[in-house]
């Protein structure tokens, strides 16, 4: 990606993309440097990041016992 | 039976007929399966039929697991396979809304700072309770995801299994991933936007 056609879309596709690496790769250099000074990017790139934190910590869900014992039942089994 | 035995081991048991080995690996991964269906499935009923359905598929077809995968990569193939079949069946999903977005764009805009600010976000409530209106929120948006897009989602984000690996078990491309998980990403946090900037 050369330094003059970055723009905010290309950055944030690749961030989307990539969300999961850390920008460590050689070829997030040029979108560090973008998000170092463009607050929209970042606000963007945290507002995703906060999205999958929101899912991934969501409470779980607990299996009702009685769905276990229908299973164990059904194949004759003991629980 | 103590946690200790391997999954080799309780596999290699259960495949020769050991009712207490399988009983040993149903009580071992039973969360982790209903879990994911709940995510996928977003129902309760559905998700415990769905955990009934890949326990009794396990039970059927384990003598085909060749442990060339690791087992849970296999047990969530079950889970999605399942999926799909009761949604065929069902005609599911109708409540779904298409997510074609355009292919370079977040938003549909190359938006333009000087006109345009992205608002950041609240904290997320990380370390207390989720409020009920958030998890309202929260379960709408993903709900209307379209089933496709939201096993990705789950698959990648939230049960934390690599691009390879998802698209193992969804029998997708890596770059059809990809895709899928950021067209996923790019709408739920549309969805989210007005609640968190409120």
């Amino acid at each position: 990606m050369k330094n003059k056609t970055v723009r905010c879309h290309d950055v944030l596709n690749h961030i989307c993309e990539e969300l999961d690496t850390k920008l460590t790769s050689a070829k997030c250099r040029e979108l560090k440097r973008h998000l170092e000074k463009c607050p929209n990017c970042t606000a963007y790139l945290d507002s995703l990041r906060k999205t999958i934190t929101l899912y991934s910590t969501t409470p779980k869900p607990r299996l009702p016992g009685k769905v276990r014992k229908e299973l164990f039942a059904v194949l004759k089994l003991k629980a | 039976m103590t946690t200790h035995v391997s999954d080799e081991e309780l596999i290699k048991r259960a495949k020769k007929g050991e009712e207490r080995a399988f009983t040993e690996l149903v009580k071992r991964y039973e969360s982790l399966v209903y879990s994911f269906a709940f995510k996928v499935c977003r129902d309760e009923e559905k998700a415990s039929e769905t955990w009934q359905d890949t326990f009794i598929n396990v039970f059927r077809k384990l003598h085909q697991f060749d442990g060339r995968s690791k087992f849970t990569t296999w047990l969530y193939s079950i889970v999605t396979n399942s999926c799909k079949m009761k949604r065929r069946r069902r005609k599911l999903d109708q409540a779904s809304v298409s997510i074609e977005l355009p292919p370079e764009s977040h938003d549909g805009s190359d938006h333009d700072h000087s006109v345009q600010t992205i608002p950041s976000w609240k904290e997320t409530p990380l370390d207390s309770v989720m409020d009920k209106e958030l998890r309202t929120v929260l379960d709408e948006a993903i709900q209307r995801l379209p089933y496709e897009y939201r096993v990705v989602f789950v698959l990648r984000d939230v049960e934390g299994m690599s691009a390879e690996e998802t698209g193992k078990i969804l029998k997708l491309s890596v770059p059809a991933v990809k895709s899928r998980l950021r067209r996923a990403r790019v709408f739920l946090r549309e969805q989210l936007n007005p609640y968190m900037t409120a």
